[in-house]
């Protein structure tokens, strides 16, 4: 029974369902009777239930299988939704998204019940108005509804099989015996159970084996017969015997072996220790006896993630310590890998040019064959060749992007419950979701875009009496629009507040020391503004626990940089202000100017370059003895790469430099080269890890002659 | 470069004067024996994924003068640097004998390293290596753990996690 290959399929449905659940339970916040919205949440519920009941992670089922019983009453219209509901539903989601990250790290759920959620999902079922969130009664994680009515029929089943004690002919050994009483001393119960196996049921090791899973969850299993290896090896009949050392009633045992489907029967009852013991004289001549503990058989199915942990524990267990099940376990490393879920068409489309770039190669090889008056054909086929290759090139990229909807749907949530906490009133609205991105920076975009969200709600938008003092609205209304443009992707995210007030920021510089006052009198609004990007500056007249910490922003900065990226803002004072992002389309293939300098050769990006220039020599003035040009009214710093870089450079014949004007927002500078090559389009590859960081340098490509080419960092050298 | 990819072999020998029927295990090191210099060295076969002729390498400004720039290796980018100008001697003379040799390090990814010459391979068993200890004074001396004899030969084995565990800016 090994599920671990599903792993990763797993927990990608389970986000996607996950996040359904968000946005559809957002929905029906805002229209209570929607059936449509009702019966999506039910199916996704459902199919939540079904998948963490399938890999074994019971905790998840349990309170997905509550979910899905309280939609399913809402469905038939037995219960309305209320708002109190909405609250419930959504702390449910979050601790569904705990047990998801907890697998998804260890692949194990953890140890959490979520007993309070349980209870008040419970008592929305009961009719009960849904009180504050503490339960005192810790009731059983198993549901509380189902409880009462399977405990009748299994009590029957006790009278019914009463004979059936098959337990008390199991051969303990003396160490068992000895663990029993240690047990019943210790207050626990020890309980035989007998377990029928439905006759038609194919796969019965399987059954048995979620049956073993599931006492193991309630308490320990000390013995059993035929052993737990014949068990899982199907090498028994309709039937098996077990001894388990529990805690809870054995009702709750018999509950959760029946919850297993094809699971007929289940009896059972304590254990007389008296009889147990005689087995032993009798079976005393034999050594070693059939029976194995769990803890020696369940060995061979470690390969179960669940069952593992449970068996390297049992030695512990057994003398009498059930709770210390789940702490010898180690934190590794994240059990799945990130995956990128590739649209089909992408992936049609990818297949299609490989088989015409076969076909080009094909028409190559017999061009090459051919005589002379072929080389017409051979360059043709050259040229087609050429757009394959470079159609192909499109594709993949295509292939590592994704809509950036997976990343901001959950900011609606987000602003729900930041809508609560502030006590503000408003409203995000989205549009673009379906832009795509490359995975690394969808991935990564979602803390940044977070901070600029929260600060907009926090310090953005005013309170109700100021909005209404200024005649807004009385919802404020915050946006995030993402949208393409050219090779970039511009992401604005916005509101309808108060605007940055220039001179409250440049008060605080000049109080933080960021700034003199006589800066502060020359600076411009930008300028100022850009101040807030600085490392541990804050406006927030309080800081909150949603922003004003000060780090927000500058964390917000470095990130975008880190991804190529700039992020600047536009404010009005008392109408609003707007965060621009703009990130380049795919981080792994950029448009280059190759240069010479020297005899090496290096890549410029092209999105940093504004103009190249030829400069000559007596053109270049001196400011603070540093060179500069005057360009078309602009003085621009030079900068020799031949220095910078330390090569060798031959001065060209007519004494002329060829410059190539970078800027970076509103730096700019020149960027003194020996020669130019072209434009082309590169794969960046890294250094190598060996090679931690180096100065100017981002990155290296390899060219078409197979030479490693160095990326030029424009940003590092501005 | 398939056969560069042998695990240590266990041999087991029979002792006939420990016994009867004693089996001991020998454990066994397979090295690729360099040269620098005069002297030779040995690599453990197992943190070798490759061994390329010399190229061209390119250059990267601003780093330490042992890190001599990255190559081509079938489509990635792999930092070589000079063992010599690390261990101290004097700089790399490049020649036909002159190899990179790719070893592979569990974090930090692949790393090629010049050596003058790749001479054999030799498998060495427990009791022909001679562990050194850490009083040595010289550069050179830090990066050799232990000594192997190969009859007469003596052969320096290099402790690749002094060249790892270096910062290289």
């Amino acid at each position: 029974m090994d599920v671990s290959q599903y792993l990763e399929i797993f927990l990608d449905e389970t986000n996607e369902h996950l996040q359904s659940l968000n946005t559809q339970i957002l929905n029906l916040e805002q229209n209570p009777d929607d059936e449509n919205t009702i019966n999506e949440i039910f199916r996704a519920a459902h199919s939540l239930k079904g998948m963490s009941g399938t890999m074994g992670y019971k905790r998840m089922q349990n309170l997905t299988h509550n979910l899905e019983n309280v939609f399913s009453e809402v469905r038939s219209g037995n219960i309305k939704v209320k708002p109190e509901m909405i609250d419930i539903m959504f702390q449910c989601l979050d601790a569904l998204q705990e047990y998801t990250d907890n697998i998804r790290n260890t692949s194990d759920e953890g140890t959490n019940d979520n007993e309070p959620l349980v209870k008040m999902l419970g008592d929305i079922l009961a009719g009960k108005a849904p009180e504050g969130g503490s339960a005192e009664k810790a009731a059983a994680p198993a549901a509380e509804a189902p409880a009462a009515e399977s405990a009748a029929p299994a009590a029957e089943a006790k009278k019914e099989e009463g004979a059936t004690d098959k337990w008390n002919h199991i051969p303990f050994d003396e160490s068992q015996i000895a663990v029993m009483g240690e047990a019943l001393k210790q207050g626990k119960n020890v309980y035989g159970l007998n377990v029928v196996v439905n006759e038609s049921c194919v796969l019965k090791a399987a059954r048995a084996f979620l049956v073993l899973k599931a006492l193991e969850e309630k308490g320990e299993i000390l013995a059993s017969m035929p052993t737990t290896q014949d068990i899982e090896d199907e090498k028994f009949e309709q039937d098996f015997t077990l001894v388990v050392i529990s805690d809870a009633p054995i009702e709750e045992l018999i509950k959760v072996s029946e919850a297993v489907s094809e699971i007929d029967k289940v009896t059972g009852a304590p254990v007389d220790l008296d009889k147990a013991a005689s087995t032993l004289e009798e079976e005393s001549s034999e050594p070693a006896p059939a029976v194995s503990a769990p803890a020696a058989s369940a060995a061979p199915a470690a390969s179960a993630p669940a069952a593992s942990a449970p068996a390297a524990a049992a030695p512990a267990a057994a003398a009498g310590n059930a709770p210390a099940k789940h702490n010898d376990k180690k934190v590794a490393k994240p059990v799945a890998n990130r995956t990128v879920r590739v649209d089909i068409e992408k992936l049609d489309s990818l297949m299609n040019l490989v088989s015409e770039l076969i076909i080009a190669k094909n028409s190559l090889v017999s061009a090459t064959t051919g005589s002379a008056e072929n080389s017409s054909a051979f360059n043709e086929q050259i040229e087609y060749l050429e757009s394959v290759t470079t159609s192909l090139h499109e594709s993949v990229m295509k292939v590592r992007m994704v809509p950036i909807e997976s990343t901001v749907s959950k900011f609606p949530r987000m602003i729900r419950d930041l809508q609560k906490t502030l006590g503000k009133k408003m409203e995000l609205y989205m549009t673009g979701e379906d832009t795509e991105l490359d995975r690394t920076v969808v991935d990564e975009i979602g803390d940044p875009l977070m901070h600029l969200l929260r600060n907009s709600a926090d310090h953005g938008l005013e309170s109700a009496e100021v909005r209404a003092e200024r005649g807004k609205p009385p919802v404020g209304t915050i946006f995030l629009n993402a949208f393409q443009e050219g090779n970039n992707v511009i992401i604005e995210v916005g509101d309808d507040g108060n605007g940055i007030d220039v001179e409250a920021v440049k008060n605080k510089a000049i109080e933080r020391g960021v700034i003199t006052p006589e800066q502060g009198a020359v600076m411009s609004d930008k300028e100022i503004i850009n101040l807030l990007f600085n490392a541990g500056f804050s406006t927030a007249k309080q800081v909150t626990d949603i922003s004003g910490r000060g780090v927000g922003l500058d964390v917000v900065k470095s990130k975008i940089e880190s991804l190529s990226g700039e992020v600047s803002v536009k404010s009005t004072l008392g109408v609003g202000s707007t965060w621009t992002i703009r990130l380049p389309l795919t981080l792994a293939i950029i448009q280059t100017l190759m240069v010479v300098v020297g005899d090496e050769k290096y890549a410029i990006s092209l999105g940093s370059i504004e103009t190249i220039e030829t400069i000559a020599s007596n053109d270049i003035k001196f400011v603070q003895n540093e060179e500069v040009i005057n360009l078309r009214g602009t003085v621009i710093p030079l900068i020799r790469l031949n220095e910078l870089l330390e090569v060798e450079s031959q001065p060209s014949e007519d004494g002329n430099l060829i410059v190539v004007i970078v800027k970076k927002g509103d730096k700019m500078a020149g960027l003194v080269i020996d020669s130019l090559v072209g434009q082309q389009e590169i794969v960046i590859k890294a250094l190598g890890k060996y090679i931690k960081k180096v100065k100017f340098i981002s990155g290296a490509t390899i060219l078409g002659d197979g030479e490693v080419a160095l990326i030029l960092d424009v940003n590092a050298l501005l | 470069m398939e056969m560069l990819q042998n695990a240590p072999t266990n041999s087991i020998a029979n002792l006939p004067d420990d016994g009867d029927e004693t089996k001991i295990v020998i454990q066994t090191y397979q090295y690729i024996v360099i040269r620098l210099g005069d002297e030779d060295y040995g690599i453990d076969i197992n943190f070798i994924d490759n061994i390329v002729r010399m190229q061209h390498i390119t250059r990267i400004p601003k780093v330490s003068s042992f890190l001599k720039g990255v190559i081509n290796l079938r489509g990635e980018v792999i930092p070589v640097m000079s063992l010599r100008v690390k261990m101290g001697l004097a700089d790399d003379v490049i020649d036909r004998a002159t190899r990179i040799i790719i070893l592979k390090t569990e974090n930090e990814g692949n790393l090629g390293i010049m050596v003058d010459e790749v001479k054999e391979v030799v498998t060495l068993s427990e009791n022909q290596i001679e562990k050194v200890g850490h009083d040595a004074d010289g550069i050179k001396e830090q990066f050799v753990s232990a000594v192997g004899k190969n009859g007469n030969q003596l052969i320096s084995l290099l402790d690749l996690s002094m060249i790892n565990l270096d910062d290289t800016n």
